[in-house]
């Protein structure tokens, strides 16, 4: 399974990379905004995007998602330090399929990721 | 400053160490600074802001802690603080300003936070416009330390 892990800090990319890796997902391809993570799109089955970052955001990035037809059912899940629960709401109504908020357990980041390649 | 204010940051700083690294750290006894001059060799600051709120959060850590810290988050060992410790400092702040601000959200109090900003050097300063005292937050685990310092203005 190819996943696209989109965050603009290294590090974030880096601790959901090692989880994802020491879980037995081995295609990870990362990108540092919503601009580098659509050109990165091609074989991509499951998005964990940051919502924001600069350049282009990670709901600006699922409405584009979303309106493309080639990737338009490509599962996300955004993994994100706005945790208020109108943010909650906007994301899903962008088309979100789940929601993680910082800061997180390994157990949580594969749970929603079972979930959502599940549903 | 209002003690409901600085609780939510506390409880994010411990809750953000606890989930991302399994560190149980401990706050010390909290204290008004008097001066610029931070404690630690790198910081993370964000600031926040709304018509009725402003101020900022920041993480000052000593250069073993913060290696401490990163070698946690990201299982790579460093012997000096690099590009990728500076992003780990800013993401961490980043993290616990944010579950902070979710909580205040909740209480009615809303504000947006800044991208985090890194600062590195010995005996750094960091200047603030707000008219409020910044209170220090001691935080402690293993025989390691950093504080958070925050300042915050609310006009209801």
């Amino acid at each position: 399974m190819k996943i696209l892990v989109v965050d603009d800090s290294a590090t974030m990319r880096r601790i959901v990379e090692n989880n994802l890796k020491t879980s037995g997902f081995e295609d990870i391809v990362q990108a540092t905004n919503g601009v580098e993570a659509l050109a990165n799109m091609a074989g991509i089955e499951l998005v964990l995007t940051d919502w924001n970052m600069p350049v282009m955001d990670g709901l600006s990035l699922v409405k584009e998602i979303r309106s493309n037809p080639t990737f338009a059912n490509v599962p996300i899940v955004m993994i994100t330090t706005e945790g208020a629960k109108e943010e909650v709401i906007q994301a899903l109504k962008e088309g979100v399929n789940d929601y993680i908020v910082k800061p997180f357990t390994k157990q949580v980041l594969l749970e929603k990721i079972e979930k959502v390649l599940e549903g | 400053m209002d003690v409901k204010y600085i609780n939510p940051f506390i409880n994010a700083t411990i809750n953000t160490m606890e989930t991302m690294m399994g560190l149980s750290i401990e706050p010390k006894p909290p204290y008004t600074k008097d001066k610029l001059q931070t404690q630690g060799d790198i910081s993370g600051v964000i600031g926040f802001a709304e018509k009725n709120v402003s101020g900022s959060v920041v993480l000052s850590f000593p250069e073993e802690t913060a290696l401490k810290l990163y070698a946690a988050l990201t299982g790579d060992k460093v012997f000096q603080i690099t590009r990728d410790v500076e992003d780990s400092i800013g993401e961490l702040t980043n993290i616990v300003a944010g579950g902070a601000k979710t909580v205040l959200a909740a209480q009615g109090l809303t504000f947006n936070i800044s991208i985090p900003s890194v600062i590195v050097g010995k005996n750094h300063t960091i200047n603030t416009k707000i008219d409020s005292p910044i209170i220090v937050i001691p935080f402690q685990f293993d025989r390691l330390r950093f504080v958070m310092e925050v300042t915050m203005k609310v006009d209801l």
